[in-house]
């Protein structure tokens, strides 16, 4: 497939805002959908839709199945087994899911350690911060030694001693767009459980989860064409296994009596209640669609349309770029602009020239401390402007934001 | 909404600063991490001087000097009404202009939800105090 055909599968793009064409640079925020996820959804719900796995009649047969088709397209998109997929409402509650079942099932201990970067969302970062406090196991940071919060390998090396029981680890930076190589990680921390939030990686990265050792994956369907509400546990078979379930209730169950509980057989075990069934469907949708256009062209496209960014967006003067400069640095364009706060320049680029970018600290505050200590600005504005781009994005629309840019610099001098 | 005036409040220094002896408060947006501290020194239950601290957008700096500027010689009761009717004003609701003097010359601020948080800023943060010392 084509990248140049594919913009006619996303109606969105042919809009206008304030007469000018959408030019749509926040998809490290959330994606846009194409029609065929969309009318993958409309049509389950229109036609198959029931409550799965329990009822024994048409409707809830094929909804169950549609689902569980969802999710062999996932185990087979990740070289996972079904039993290792375990659908969530995304990221956030991977994340929580498996620090609060790793806590009851009395794995994390006190004075366990745990290592996590400091460049990492907040979602990788509150729940190990906030329940260490509470239950006694300690929190380490991966401090970034490279430019503007880019991780090199010897900040990850100064831990290598430590020996921590976990690491917890972007795959890709939200704000610096790194990509953080897994192998290495893997190499360094041998005996570590290693897990991956891959909310910015898995969007333009095929992986191989037992070819990378990796023992947990998480990510989000609304990043990668899928609709939003639905994300992905990958954990390795004999940890889910051990593990105490995170949430109580149906389907969950094995069996249940006054005094015991046993519960269900993987995955199920730490899906309770009626999952987002429609969300799922669409997800498996969103991955049938992105492998047909295929990993390695999109990756290829992200790093082309990223390339041609950072070289132009150098060229303009005043205007601060974070994150590495060198073949790291993927899909995410972080920056800010001398003189102007993220939100005025993002304003005006959705007022002025239909471009929507992302401003504010991105649920990264840690990182943007760091950012600010390095920064040459005058005045750092605890935040900063994020451009992010995806399959459907175009050369033109990176020049629609750079001209944008230069305009409102100039407007702002002037005045 | 970035007019004139918006521009021209967002760069005004004479607000600037910090009041020794006054009441202070922290302000904070927790949306884009913009913070600001308030001093308002009160007499004889009227603002006879007040200063701000602080960075952010332009509209949430302009918010913050056009306030002041119109705060100032005022007394709490009257601050109060303006407090009322600016809030008001963000809702697109019906507001009265005269008590808000230009302040009502930003009310376009109510056609851009994601940015009422800037405008209010400051006044949520003299609302602390207000409600502090009432």
């Amino acid at each position: 497939m084509l990248l140049s055909n594919i913009r006619n599968d996303f109606p969105a793009l042919f809009r206008t805002i304030n007469g000018n064409r959408l030019v749509y640079l926040d998809s490290a925020a959330s994606s846009l959908k194409p029609k065929q996820v969309v009318e993958k959804i409309s049509s389950f719900y229109l036609n198959n839709y029931s409550n799965v796995h329990r009822a024994v009649h048409t409707l809830s047969s094929e909804s169950t199945s549609m689902m569980e088709e969802a999710r062999n397209i996932l185990a087979s998109f990740l070289n996972a087994k079904n039993e290792e997929i375990i659908f969530t409402s995304g990221t956030t509650m991977s994340i929580n899911l498996i620090v609060e079942s790793f806590i009851r099932y009395g794995f994390l201990k006190e004075n366990d350690l745990v290592l996590i970067s400091a460049v990492e969302h907040h979602a990788n970062f509150v729940p190990w911060v906030r329940l260490s406090k509470i239950h006694g196991f300690r929190v380490e940071f991966v401090r970034p030694s490279g430019r503007f919060g880019t991780l090199e390998i010897d900040d990850f090396l100064n831990f290598k001693n430590l020996n921590p029981k976990i690491v917890s680890i972007t795959g890709h930076s939200n704000v610096t767009g790194q990509e953080i190589e897994i192998e290495n990680l893997k190499e360094i921390f041998p005996e570590s459980i290693l897990i991956v939030d891959g909310a910015q990686l898995i969007p333009h990265e095929k992986i191989d989860v037992k070819k990378l050792g990796i023992d947990f994956l998480v990510f989000s369907a609304h990043k990668m064409l899928g609709p939003s509400g639905v994300g992905l546990l990958y954990g390795r078979e004999e940890y889910l296994e051990a593990m105490e379930p995170f949430l109580y209730g149906g389907e969950m169950i094995d069996k249940v009596s006054f005094d015991n509980v046993t519960f269900n057989e993987l995955p199920y075990k730490f899906e309770a209640g009626t999952p987002n069934i429609a969300g799922i469907v669409g997800f498996g949708e969103a991955i049938k669609y992105l492998e047909k256009i295929g990993f390695d062209e999109i990756k290829k496209h992200i790093y082309d349309l990223t390339f041609y960014a950072l070289d132009k967006m150098r060229k303009i003067d005043g205007l601060e770029i974070y994150g590495p400069l060198d073949e790291r640095h993927l899909g995410i364009v972080s920056f800010n602009l001398e003189g102007i706060h993220p939100h005025d320049l993002s304003h005006l680029l959705d007022e002025k020239f239909g471009v929507a970018i992302r401003s504010g600290h991105h649920c990264a505050q840690p990182l943007m401390s760091i950012l600010k200590s390095e920064s040459k600005l005058s005045v750092f504005p605890n935040g900063t402007n994020r451009a992010s781009f995806y399959v459907y994005n175009t050369y033109e629309d990176i020049d629609i934001l750079v001209e944008g840019i230069k305009k409102i610099k100039e407007w702002f001098d002037v005045q | 909404m970035y007019n004139e005036l918006i521009i021209d409040y967002s760069r005004l220094k004479k607000y600037k600063g910090k009041i020794d002896g006054a009441i202070s408060q922290e302000g904070k947006n927790i949306s884009c991490g913009d913070e600001i501290t308030l001093y308002i020194k009160v007499e004889n239950e009227k603002v006879v001087d007040a200063k701000f601290e602080g960075v952010g957008c332009a509209i949430s700096q302009a918010s913050a000097n056009l306030m002041i500027e119109n705060i100032i010689g005022k007394s709490l009761d009257e601050i109060k009404e303006i407090i009322e009717n600016v809030n008001l004003m963000v809702k697109g609701n019906e507001f009265n202009r005269e008590k808000l003097g230009p302040i009502s010359e930003l009310s376009e601020i109510k056609n851009y939800p994601m940015r009422i948080k800037c405008f209010l800023l400051s006044w949520k943060t003299l609302n602390l105090i207000i409600k502090k010392i009432s």
